[in-house]
């Protein structure tokens, strides 16, 4: 194993933790959510950059986890190379939470519009779109709705979205969310 | 009817429901492996407990320190049913913020914006 070389990865992009491959369950969400905490405390962070760190990799994550219990049903079970990254960019002096699996090219269909419609509001408008959302009414709640993509883009300063072709079927999905970092 | 208390977890607020009370208390995180399934009962009980014997006054205090947009799915839901109930029961809502964290303080504005009618007080500490 090169861990050394590993270590110089994590070293230089700042990474404060990754998780690659394997199931995201929510025990290791949860795990990380609570690591998350501990270091936002040990560095003092900003409570509003904190919050807003925490919901987005709590979003991102679930969404992970969602998705592929949702493939593994359909019994479309998809290669669970799913990849995410909690870093801190020094020189930038912003954290970022980044993510990236392996979608379905007919679930791609449907998520890009809604993506596109996010990446085109600014804040006020998410608020307007979430309150929407949100509003969708009792017994009717579909999972992925958007309302996560919207949650992650009102809290943070930006946020990046690619959809790259591995086959004729599938793509990797990547979203990077991006937050400055305050001082109080 | 029963009173609803359901230890919190990690990822899922502490709730207490109170029907001789009349206080209802959620305390804690928000982001349960499956919201609806956990909210469920909450809102079962709710349901239950305003057509039934509700109190001349109920008190809700919210302290949610931070949630999945699922969860405010169904606070949304939650609030919604106080709202229907608010012209023949006595509601009112506390929502319980950090003084030092804005986004929980937005989240209970948004609510208060979205359902005007409905008595939420922000209470910061």
């Amino acid at each position: 194993m090169q861990i050394s070389q590993l270590e110089t990865i994590l070293d230089d992009d700042g990474i404060i933790f990754l998780t690659y491959g394997g199931l995201l369950t929510q025990a290791l969400i949860v795990g990380m959510t609570e690591a998350l905490e501990k270091e936002s405390k040990t560095h003092d962070l900003n409570k509003k950059v904190a919050h807003n760190l925490l919901t987005i990799f709590i979003e991102l994550s679930q969404n992970m986890m969602n998705y592929s219990k949702k493939s593994n049903m359909s019994g479309n079970a998809i290669d669970s190379k799913g990849l995410i990254i909690v870093g801190l960019d020094k020189d930038a002096n912003e954290y970022y939470v980044f993510s990236r699996n392996i979608v379905n090219i007919n679930d791609s269909e449907k998520i890009i519009p809604k993506i596109k419609q996010v990446l085109s509001l600014d804040k006020a408008a998410l608020k307007l779109l979430y309150r929407e959302l949100r509003k969708s009414g009792r017994e009717k709640h579909e999972k992925g709705a958007g309302i996560g993509f919207v949650e992650i883009a009102k809290r943070c300063d930006s946020m990046e979205c690619d959809f790259t072709d591995i086959n004729d079927e599938t793509q990797y999905f990547s979203l990077k969310a991006t937050i400055h970092n305050v001082k109080d | 009817m029963e009173n609803l208390f359901l230890e919190g977890t990690q990822y899922t607020p502490e709730i207490n429901m109170n029907a001789e009370s009349g206080v209802i208390s959620m305390v804690g995180k928000s982001y349960p492996e499956n919201t609806f399934d956990f909210y469920q009962p909450i809102m079962d009980w709710v349901t239950a407990y305003f057509n039934g014997e509700a109190k001349n006054k109920t008190v809700v205090n919210m302290e949610i320190i931070y949630f999945n947009s699922s969860s405010s799915k169904l606070f949304f839901d939650f609030f919604d049913v106080l709202d229907e109930q608010k012209d023949k029961h006595h509601v009112e809502v506390n929502w319980i913020y950090d003084e030092e964290n804005e986004s929980a303080l937005e989240a209970g504005e948004d609510f208060i914006e979205d359902f005007e009618n409905l008595v939420i007080n922000l209470v910061g500490k």
